[in-house]
């Protein structure tokens, strides 16, 4: 048979494919590196539960990163999306452990963007094969 | 009147262990019991999780004006259920229900020693607040969810030295 001929769903590391292929159209659109602060694992004492110790936290750069304005909430308080590469956030997220890199996502602090800290309100993905591609962020202040 | 918040939530916790230890969340990956202050969270919190107890801290005011400096101050506990997936959200009621008992177990006897935890550790600072029995709201229905908020009227004497 044709390897023209060979359904594209039997193609093996065709979402590798793509997901490199975002990665790189990331690449092409500026790549630019954003902070995501993550929290520490809480201690779960009666300290921290009565809000006297805070949490600790670290920051983390992820590259290639696109980040759009959108519209403003109602409310006038500014919104992002930002756009990460699945390829670059993996290793990241294997070096903490993590499997569910949206709920990851969605528990960190927020994203640094001009100085202030944003946190993250929503958080969907691009797939293709039961590969991820693209992680979308939205932000708000 | 922080020591009296801070002594209300922890003992309503230390009780909630007791009677009901299979009820625990997990916030910022540490388990602890289902109770939580809303204003000791971060700001950046999510939305309350379901199957736990929200402490909200409302006015606080002269409990008998005429009569010395007992202060009395509101205390709202919210929780909501969306039952279990493995019963289709059917036990959403029994679910409530169970939240409902918890709340009723950990409410009394309604009072407790009032310590000043500011220092990390309890210090006694010889009195007791008190309280009044729950008052149980409606249920508020909004799918998936089923919740209720129970109020709570806290009475505490006032320290003056104390934050």
């Amino acid at each position: 048979m044709p390897e023209t001929d060979i359904p594209i769903s039997m193609v093996p590391g065709r979402g590798q494919a793509l997901r490199r292929h975002a990665d790189s159209y990331l690449r092409a659109l500026g790549g630019r590196q954003i902070t995501l602060r993550l929290a520490d694992p809480s201690s779960g004492d009666t300290s921290s539960q009565l809000g006297i110790t805070p949490p600790t936290s670290e920051d983390v750069q992820i590259a290639p990163a696109v980040v759009h304005v959108i519209n403003p909430n109602d409310d006038g308080t500014r919104r992002l999306q930002v756009v990460l590469s699945a390829k670059a956030l993996q290793p990241i997220a294997d070096s903490y452990g993590v499997t569910d890199i949206a709920t990851w996502l969605m528990q960190s602090q927020g994203v640094f963007y001009r100085g202030r800290l944003m946190p993250i309100r929503e958080v969907t993905s691009n797939s293709f094969a039961d590969v991820e591609c693209l992680y979308f962020l939205t932000a708000t202040e | 009147m922080q020591a009296t918040k801070d002594s209300f939530y922890v003992e309503l916790r230390d009780r909630l262990t007791a009677v009901d230890p299979q009820r625990t969340i997990t916030i910022d990956g540490a388990t602890r019991p289902a109770i939580v202050v809303a204003e000791n969270e971060p700001p950046t919190a999510g939305p309350p999780l379901c199957d736990a107890l929200y402490l909200h801290w409302g006015a606080a005011r002269p409990a008998l004006p005429a009569a010395g400096t007992m202060m009395e101050m509101e205390c709202v506990i919210s929780y909501r259920t969306k039952g279990t997936e493995a019963n289709a959200g059917l036990d959403r009621g029994r679910g409530l229900a169970s939240l409902d008992t918890d709340v009723l177990a950990i409410c009394l006897p309604p009072q407790t020693e009032k310590c000043d935890y500011s220092s990390g550790t309890a210090a006694d600072l010889g009195s007791t607040i008190f309280w009044s029995l729950p008052v149980f709201s409606s249920l508020v229905n909004a799918p998936p969810y089923l919740g209720r908020e129970v109020s709570v009227t806290v009475f505490f004497y006032p320290e003056v030295n104390q934050p």
